[in-house]
């Protein structure tokens, strides 16, 4: 197995001169590519803060993060912008996509900011939107979207840039039990044919049952880690 | 895509967008619309200087503006004119005597300028006919004709037919006076002048000042504006011993305003920019913390910092210009009427206009000359403005902002 993400002994501390909030403590962890793992846990075990230290969107106060051999602690800001355009994919709870621009170009301006060409941005933007089975839907705005074509929207810009692994942060959060079921089809399918890697956080049990490694984070620290049989995949 | 995505985005809140684009407008209106008002009084003045006060050209002995000493005579008359009318620019010709004098009546005096003139040269180059209001032109028939300006005849309250005693040194230093019947009141934009200035039939001005057929002055009107400076270089060089001065010399206030109205203008813009860029800068930052979940999920994404700046520039860049050609279109057809209709401004500031040498009704004239100060004075405003807001965008950061 190659691996793709090794976090060793990260901590988070939040507002440590006043009120100390240990998000993440002394976390270790070590993702193969191709996984698709759910990071569990009640509200406020360190999930997000998690997702955001080894998304580069945050930074540790200690401990480093590999990511591909590449300590993203010590890039620079702006490294770190193009490490997280280059590497990394991101599907938030709530969509976040920009509701001026249509849902194809809410896709290509990952691929635009790559600087890709023309022809490679089309022909990708079409793959994608066929895999998350919106072809008819790529010039609609997301408000004329539902949210769980939305989400797949999503899914699909977070697989434009080709990165090296997908974070999602509760991304059925916001869904109804069908469209949450329709899109972790998607990504199963993403996962088993394109070998991508996706990291989850979530409390739904839904997707809890479709992955096939469990890591459960209690008070910021792993609490437990469980890989899944390939069975539980076949949904 | 960075320029489609900034124009969407100044149009997500399409009422406080427009509010921005219609100040930018209305202001840029109000600011060209000072500048044409300008330019139209400015050309007006400088028409009034040219065609009815100093001529485009003077010629003067080199030492008789120094204290108007009669004895600071020209060389012959004919011989002057005629070398004059071999210059292709010069249109036409006035030859003057002036000297300095004590106006008197029964109920006081005042110093007046005293101008000998030819009516008929006079009328083509200063039209001293056309500013007759009362009474007649001069009649080189009538010997002591006088023609006072109305501000001088309201205050010695003289009348058609009064008679005045207008007293001076003639060339050889004696006093010498002679007495005048007003026989014409005549009225320019320039109040001070109508107050300071009478005119006498030539020949006999030059009888008191016992200078025969010589004269003081000999004032050129050009075929052109644009050929001043040429034409004096030309006329100087035919007259190596008088002293060629070009209306800027006569009138230097006059010249002086033009630069100094212009550069007051500007100001008024950029003031007028100043006020609106507030409004801009408040429009952004609040388009800015609206958006700021977005704006981290862009940085997030692999938007880099750059990038984030150059889309909020390009909004507030957007934002400022769209008004610009509104602004510049109402402003056109607003100036392009009344360069027609005329702004008469007499009822409120008449009296003051005439005591600067303007004319109280105004023809605005779009100021071409300068739209590229206005146009680089919108951008700066633009930029300005764009400043604080992008920086406000690329100091977010992408965790804090999401988990708003």
């Amino acid at each position: 197995m190659d691996t793709v993400i090794d976090a060793h002994d990260i901590s988070r501390i939040f507002n440590p001169e006043t009120i100390p909030v240990i998000a993440v403590n002394h976390v270790h962890l070590h993702l193969e590519r191709g996984e698709f793992t759910a990071l569990v846990g009640p509200s406020g075990s360190g999930k997000t803060t998690l997702l955001n230290l080894i998304g580069g969107l945050d930074r540790p106060d200690s401990g480093s993060i590999l990511i591909d051999g590449v300590d993203i602690t010590r890039l620079s800001p702006n490294q770190l912008i193009n490490f997280r355009l280059r590497n990394i994919g991101f599907v938030f709870q709530s969509f976040n996509l920009i509701p001026v621009l249509t849902a194809k170009e809410n896709v290509e301006l990952i691929m635009q900011l790559q600087h890709k060409n023309k022809k490679e941005v089309d022909e990708r933007v079409r793959s994608l939107f066929e895999q998350i089975g919106l072809a008819d839907k790529m010039n609609e705005r997301p408000s004329k979207l539902s949210g769980g074509q939305q989400q797949r929207v999503a899914v699909a810009r977070a697989l434009a840039s080709k990165p090296k692994f997908v974070l999602a942060d509760e991304p059925t959060a916001n869904l109804d039990s069908k469209s949450a079921s329709n899109l972790l089809d998607i990504m199963a399918l993403l996962n088993q044919e394109e070998n991508i890697t996706f990291i989850f956080s979530t409390h739904d049990a839904r997707v809890i049952e479709r992955a096939r490694r469990v890591i459960t984070l209690v008070d910021g620290q792993v609490h437990s880690d469980t890989a899944r049989v390939e069975t539980s995949m076949q949904h | 895509m960075n320029f489609i995505l900034a124009w969407r985005n100044i149009w997500r809140n399409k009422v406080r967008s427009l509010l921005i684009m219609s100040s930018v407008a209305l202001g840029l209106f109000a600011g060209i619309f000072v500048l044409a008002l300008y330019e139209g009084m400015l050309r007006a003045r400088v028409r009034t200087v040219i065609d009815r006060e100093v001529a485009h050209l003077q010629i003067h002995h080199p030492r008789f503006k120094d204290d108007y000493d009669p004895a600071f005579l020209l060389g012959d008359r004919d011989s002057l004119l005629q070398r004059l009318s071999g210059v292709p620019s010069v249109r036409f010709t006035a030859w003057r005597s002036v000297t300095q004098a004590m106006l008197s009546t029964a109920t006081g005096s005042a110093g007046v300028q005293i101008f000998g003139v030819l009516p008929g040269e006079e009328n083509q180059v200063s039209r001293l006919g056309d500013k007759v209001v009362e009474g007649i032109n001069l009649d080189p028939a009538k010997r002591n004709a006088l023609l006072v300006g109305r501000k001088l005849a309201e205050k010695m309250k003289l009348k058609l037919g009064s008679k005045v005693v207008l007293t001076f040194t003639d060339r050889d230093q004696n006093i010498t006076a002679g007495a005048f019947r007003v026989t014409g009141i005549y009225k320019t934009d320039n109040t001070p002048l109508d107050e300071l200035q009478v005119y006498v039939n030539h020949h006999t001005l030059n009888e008191y000042l016992a200078i025969g057929h010589g004269g003081h002055e000999v004032a050129i009107i050009l075929n052109s504006d644009k050929e001043v400076e040429s034409a004096k270089q030309v006329v100087q060089g035919l007259f190596p011993g008088q002293k060629v001065m070009t209306w800027k010399e006569n009138s230097p206030e006059t010249d002086y305003m033009v630069t100094s109205v212009d550069q007051f203008s500007y100001i008024i813009i950029v003031i007028i920019m100043i006020a609106l860029a507030f409004g801009i800068i408040n429009t952004m930052l609040m388009a800015v913390l609206e958006r700021t979940h977005e704006i981290g999920m862009l940085t997030a994404l692999g938007m880099n910092r750059p990038k984030v700046f150059n889309l909020i520039l390009t909004e507030t860049i957007l934002l400022t210009v769209v008004g610009v050609p509104v602004g510049f279109l109402v402003t056109w057809l607003t100036v392009g009427h009344f360069s027609k209709a005329g702004i008469d401004i007499s009822s409120f500031s008449g009296a003051a206009m005439s005591g600067f040498g303007f004319s109280s009704m105004i023809y605005p004239e779009f100021p071409w000359r300068s739209i590229p100060v206005v146009m680089a004075i919108v951008a700066c405003t633009a930029l300005v403005s764009a400043l604080f807001p992008s920086l406000r965008a690329i100091k977010l950061q992408p965790a804090d902002a999401l988990r708003l």
